[in-house]
């Protein structure tokens, strides 16, 4: 079973963040980073899906420049074959532009599965896999909870606001992963050693049109030092009043 | 009495037992290398003092003595032994021939003093075994049998050289009454022997003394009793005690290209480890002083020691090579058929005989390390398949995920943000390595704070404290400040030793870069890493732990104390395990509470100093679940609330979490206190 | 005159809130470029009826398609029928709801018309060669103004953005049929399981009401469970101390080795909030904390505080809440 996934290599997400000067951008010094949270539920499934089909191996492609290769490291020291970095300066914030540039270097694959997080945990999008999709005219399940293949046939879970929806689909599929599949297994040292040896290829990126750009970033308005607002019951009416003006969530 | 008969049954004796003895040594050389030929003072300090001197054997009251005396018995009667021995093949050998008179009868009078000694010992020790049946000289698949054998061997010979000295006696020996002083009694009591019936009774007594020599000493590969052979050459090589470091992990190269990093099985241990697993006497100290045992969890340290033997008995036979006459299975155990040796290679340490809850529950306390009387390191075992679990088989409780992940990307063990780190800091007026080097300043000392120090808010406290002395006392300290980064302890002892290397590292390459040489640290944890570990890759520091450090200020009067009296507290101290079993700081803490509350008084828990209970936190179990048995941390709070304390005081910011947890679990008002808190509570107005 | 397309969400027969969120966003900007509002809406036989309801908030026209095949979602057909009304009308806009099956239509929409999307976009505004849209990134951090370009600009709006504004539309209806067969699609949704709707999951509910060891015995859950039900839409929650003691299970566990959740609304009753806690609810969007020591570490991360005994605060809270929420449904 030949499995593709698309990793985004993203900020550490537990930091306060601050916006570069240009405005357009988080201010990346000192950040830490690492493989997008779904996407590591991505590489994990995939990887089990070979491991309990027996044979098989998984791939994975990022797009960016060259530090990205770190984050393709750390998939190969899980146990994923091989490596392709799409190069270009810049990830555009266009998912049009990005899947593009996926669907020319997955069309010719062969592969049964191709897999992505549900969303990229930095923007939030969640829409490069459809693009990718419509490319390549393959049927695409998205934000699966629960993935089983068998037979060269699919069924998966979707959460749905209140309960689930149970899908059925047939191979080549593309198919986004939400969480509660898998937890990305903790590379071990073997893992990580061999990892240096698996290939690494890098070919130029050929990004589709970009139509959707960031004009500003910024940061919310700061969450305002938090209060005792008072002692006992008798502080509970200016509490529900607080929750239902103040912070609307009542 | 026929010379050349007793040669021949000692030349068997000695040709059998010759062979084992080499088989025992093919099979420890499956086991990987080992250096031990270093330090060697600390070594024969310890075979004086821990060996020959029984300090370890003796912490049992009871037990002690009794062993002390068979051992010491033991010793003094190989004398005996051998001129029974030659005197069996050389007609006429013997020490009267040898020694002047006095020198002889001093001789006889040792030799039989001590069998009697060792008579009574052996009969206590019999009682307990069969009578009382402590509990620690059960479990883990241990039973008497063996033990009752070898003290009825030991009764034997005892009686045997006896009788045979009456017997002798009665023939006219012709030895003083004081030089014979139990066997001229028996002489006597066996008066009525006719010389030819005492003749008998001499030779069947002197045989049968011989041959149960020869057989004890056949049998000891054979039994847990091969401690008799191997424990003081395995005190000898030993690194657990003595003056100077003990504790630090062993050292791992991971660039090699091993399949295995860790140990999964006995070849993957050193051979050290499996002398270990000969020297067992299966007394079960380390058992009944193991905080994890203690309270329900499946963790024997005997039992991880009890397994290496059996795995490397199981398998070394299959190991040793098909065609060597070593190769020989070990008499007693089946002869293996092909499937059954394919079987028994299949098999390993880890999983077929000691399984990761048993790893997992370790609080690397040490306790049982510091306890065994052949010095044996359980630990290093334990340490070494946690490594093989987390390098090669990412087999670990899920739940210590997110501290490995944390530390590799925050640098600390929790999800704490690195910009977090100095906070405490604010308002102190406490200059970074970095600001005082910009300054073209160096500070008197580094002062570590650690990641609890700086992020947990109860120990924070104890940060804000400690600096509260340090600048009462005038010292020139600096932090590091947001450069400060885990030095990767907790990796260490979770089996990551990649993620600790790479941590270590890095905080060896900050402190080298800002020159440090003097670090004093408020963490019993940072103090042993950074001290005792550091040094394996490349990093030396002078580090002292901040209850030596301020009991230092308090005793040199640099520290401005208030003038009143202070409430006369009682105070019970908590030993922290990583201060004082590993570095043996058991005073410093007490001195300096006396010394900045000089009417305190001190009381202690029935298990303190080297034999405290561990608190609960170490070997990463900070970071696991306690799913079995009762609290570790409970157990302990109980104890300390038992000695009737005010107050309970920790040198360590997990031994203060735990206990103030297992108080609150437990309804208690009884605070706890870091001693920086309580010096500081006694500073003069204005610090 | 261009107009405005939107999606309208229906399950079970029923338009979901999110729908009619969708078509006030829609109205707002038909109303500003001069065109009509027109809702694509699909279901099963019988969803026809539910025109009415979006001609009160705006619609103009709504395109309905009555199916069996559509008693399910039905992800290429109902993309298909969109993107087919799309390319044979002249709109400056679609609009999706961000909801779960949002996410799932508006970009395989989009996909399918070949234009960019702006996904869960809290609020945009339509000029003249683009739109502008804000769309909160990096786990709600950071907020992100982007610019959209070509038309239709496609955009799905993050459900509660909108609320929903009565504002009556001419209301025409157009029945066609599905041009393509909705069970006929590669993506079959074989079932709709909607869960027990009492108990929501902690990292779906939006107000989390959490138990800690303050309550001091398991029957005082009782407690934390009617502040959640006076919610209406809270999941209850607990800290390790908790489900140690087995009050709560395992899987109700908020922290380091728990659940990490991040409500709009976490109360956190008789919880000291130590580090390993902490971990797990930080990024809550708003904390409330009840606790009688005032020195709880769980006052530095909590918006609101209120220092007392849980005993006296939680039952008056709780008989509070269900008050606002009668007086304002």
């Amino acid at each position: 079973m030949k499995i593709a996934v698309c990793i985004k290599r993203v900020p550490e997400m537990d930091v306060t963040f601050k916006i570069a000067p240009t405005g357009k951008a988080v201010d990346e010094t000192g950040l830490k980073w690492d493989m997008s949270d779904f996407d590591g539920y991505a590489v994990e499934a995939a990887l089990q899906l070979t491991e309990k089909a027996g044979t098989g191996e998984v791939h994975v492609i990022s797009l960016g420049p060259d530090v990205v290769q770190e984050t393709l490291r750390k998939a190969l020291s899980m146990g994923v074959a091989k490596a392709v970095q799409l190069k270009c300066d810049t990830v555009p914030f266009d998912a049009y532009a990005i899947g593009t540039a996926l669907a020319a270097e997955l069309k010719d694959g062969g592969y049964d599965l191709i897999m992505f997080g549900k969303m990229s945990i930095d923007g939030a999008n969640g829409v490069t896999q459809f693009v990718v999709a419509e490319l390549l005219g393959l049927p695409l399940v998205h934000a699966c909870s629960k993935l089983e293949i068998a037979d060269g046939k699919g069924s998966a879970r979707r959460e749905i606001e209140g309960g689930g929806e149970l899908v059925s689909f047939a191979l080549p599929a593309i198919v986004s992963i939400d969480e509660g599949i898998a937890r990305p297994r903790y590379p071990s040292l073997k893992g990580i050693m061999a990892a240096k040896r698996k290939p690494l290829e890098v070919r130029p990126a050929q990004l589709g049109e970009v139509r959707l750009t960031v004009e500003t970033m910024e940061l919310p308005p700061p969450r305002a030092a938090g209060r005792i607002i008072g002692e006992g019951a008798a502080a509970v009416p200016e509490l529900v009043a607080l929750l239902q003006n103040e912070a609307k969530v009542l | 009495m026929s010379h050349v008969a007793f040669a021949f049954v000692l030349t068997l004796a000695l040709a059998f037992f010759s062979y084992n003895a080499q088989r025992l040594v093919r099979y420890l050389r499956i086991g990987n290398g080992d250096v031990r030929l270093n330090d060697v003072p600390r070594r024969v300090w310890n075979l004086l003092v821990i060996g020959i001197a029984q300090t370890k054997i003796l912490r049992d009251p009871v037990a002690g003595p009794l062993h002390a005396m068979v051992f010491w018995g033991f010793l003094v009667l190989q004398v005996g032994a051998l001129e029974i021995l030659v005197g069996g093949v050389i007609p006429g050998f013997s020490y009267a021939a040898i020694l002047p008179a006095p020198l002889h009868w001093l001789f006889l009078i040792s030799q039989e003093l001590t069998a009697a000694a060792v008579l009574a010992a052996v009969a206590f020790l019999l009682h307990r075994r069969i009578v009382v049946r402590p509990k620690r000289l059960q479990g883990d698949g241990v039973h008497s049998g063996d033990a009752i054998f070898i003290l009825g061997l030991i009764a034997g010979l005892m009686v045997t050289l006896l009788v045979t000295a009456a017997a002798e006696r009665i023939l006219g020996s012709g030895y003083p009454l004081v030089a014979q002083p139990v066997s001229a009694p028996l002489a006597a009591a066996l008066g009525w022997l006719s010389p030819g019936a005492a003749h008998v009774v001499r030779e069947v007594s002197w045989w049968l003394h011989a041959l149960l020599i020869l057989t004890f000493l056949n049998y000891l590969p054979y039994s847990k009793h091969l401690h008799v052979i191997v424990s003081l050459p395995n005190t000898f090589l030993s690194s657990t005690s003595g003056p100077g470091t003990v504790g630090a992990m062993k050292p791992m190269d991971l660039e090699t290209e091993a399949e295995v990093f860790g140990a999964a099985d006995v070849t993957h241990l050193s051979w050290k480890n499996l002398l270990d697993g000969y020297t067992c006497t299966e007394c079960g100290r380390c058992t009944s002083v193991c905080p994890a045992n203690l309270t329900g969890k499946l963790l024997s340290p005997r039992k991880i020691v009890v397994n290496t033997r059996q795995r490397l008995m199981e398998v070394a036979p299959a190991l040793v090579g098909g065609d060597d006459v070593f190769g020989m299975p070990f008499i007693g155990a089946s002869t293996g058929t092909a499937e059954s040796t394919a079987a028994i290679l299949e098999h390993r340490l880890l999983d077929n005989f000691i399984t990761e809850e048993e790893l997992w529950a370790c609080t690397s306390c040490r306790a049982c390390v510091y306890e065994c009387p052949v010095s044996i390191d359980q630990l290093e075992i334990i340490n070494e398949l946690r490594r093989n679990l987390v390098l090669t088989e990412s087999r670990f409780p899920e739940e210590i995920l997110p501290a490995f992940e944390a530390m590799e990307r925050n640098g600390s063990p929790w999800a704490f943000q690195p910009a977090e780190r100095a906070k405490w800091a604010e308002g102190m007026d406490i200059p970074t390595m970095a600001e005082m080097q910009g300054r073209g300043e160096r500070p008197d000392i580094l002062f570590w704070v650690g990641c609890m120090g700086s992020f947990d808010d109860r120990a924070k406290k104890t940060t804000v404290a400690f600096s509260r002395i340090l600048k009462a006392a005038g010292v020139r300290f600096a932090i590091l400040g947001q450069e400060e980064s885990c030095n990767g302890d907790p990796a260490r002892r979770m089996g990551n030793e990649y993620l600790y290397q790479t941590l270590a590292t890095q905080a060896i390459e900050t402190l080298d870069r800002y020159e440090v040489a003097t670090i004093v640290t408020s963490c019993p944890h940072c103090f042993h890493q950074i001290g005792n570990e550091f040094p394996q890759l490349g990093g030396n520091y002078e580090v002292i732990h901040h209850s030596t450090y301020i009991e230092r200020l308090l005793a040199d009067a640099r520290v401005p104390l208030r003038t009143d009296e202070g409430e006369k507290l009682v105070m019970a101290y908590h030993d922290s395990c990583y201060l004082g079993r590993y570095n043996e700081v058991y005073d410093a803490p007490r001195q300096a509470l006396k010394r900045a509350l000089p009417v305190m008084t001190l009381v202690e828990a029935p298990r303190s100093r080297d034999k405290g209970l561990c608190c609960g936190a170490g070997g990463g179990r900070m970071w696991m679940e306690e799913r079995v048995g009762e609290r570790i941390n409970v157990e302990r709070k109980k104890e300390m609330l038992a000695t009737g304390a005010d107050v309970v005081a920790v040198a360590c910011p997990f031994c203060m979490t735990m206990l103030a947890d297992a108080g609150a679990k437990l309804g208690s008002t009884v605070p706890v206190y870091d001693i920086a808190e309580v010096v500081a509570d006694r500073l003069a107005d204005g610090h | 005159m261009p107009n405005v397309l939107v999606f309208a969400e229906a399950r079970g027969g029923e338009l979901r809130k999110v729908a009619l969120e969708a078509v006030t966003a829609a109205r707002r900007v038909a109303d500003q470029v001069g065109g009509d509002v027109h809702v694509v809406l699909v279901g099963a036989p019988g969803i026809a009826g539910r025109a009415s309801a979006l001609a009160e908030y705006g619609a103009d026209l709504v395109v309905v398609s009555e199916h069996p095949g559509f008693a399910n979602y039905a992800p290429e057909a109902t993309t298909a029928f969109v993107a087919e009304r799309v390319k044979g009308g002249d709109y400056r806009a679609v609009i999706f709801s961000a909801s779960q099956q949002g996410k799932d239509l508006a970009p395989r929409t989009a996909a399918r018309l070949q234009q960019a999307i702006a996904t869960d976009v809290t609020s945009f505004e339509v000029g003249a060669d683009a739109v502008t849209v804000t769309h909160p990134g990096y786990t709600g951090k950071v907020v992100q103004t982007l610019r959209l370009v070509g038309t239709p600009a496609i955009v799905s709006l993050r459900p509660g953005a909108v609320s929903p504004v009565a504002k009556a539309g001419a209301g025409r209806t157009e029945s066609v049929s599905p041009s393509m067969d909705p069970a006929a699609g590669r993506v079959v949704v074989t079932e709709t399981i909607l869960g027990d709707t009492k108990t929501l999951d902690l990292g779906e509910a939006p107000v989390i009401i959490s138990g800690g060891r303050g309550l001091k015995a398991a029957e005082h859950f009782k407690l934390v469970e009617d502040l959640a039900a006076a919610f209406g839409n809270a999941a209850v929650g607990a800290t390790r101390a908790v489900t140690d003691e087995g009050w709560r299970p395992h899987s109700d566990q908020i922290g380091q080795t728990g659940r990490l959740v991040s409500p709009d609304l976490y109360v956190a009753l008789g919880i000291s909030g130590a580090i390993q806690h902490l971990a797990g609810m930080r990024t809550s969007k708003c904390i409330v904390a009840i606790n009688k020591d005032k020195e709880a570490p769980i006052f530095k991360v909590a918006d609101y505080g209120i220092v007392g005994d849980v005993f006296d605060v939680v039952p008056a809270l709780t008989a509070a809440v269900q008050q606002a929420r009668q007086s304002s449904n």
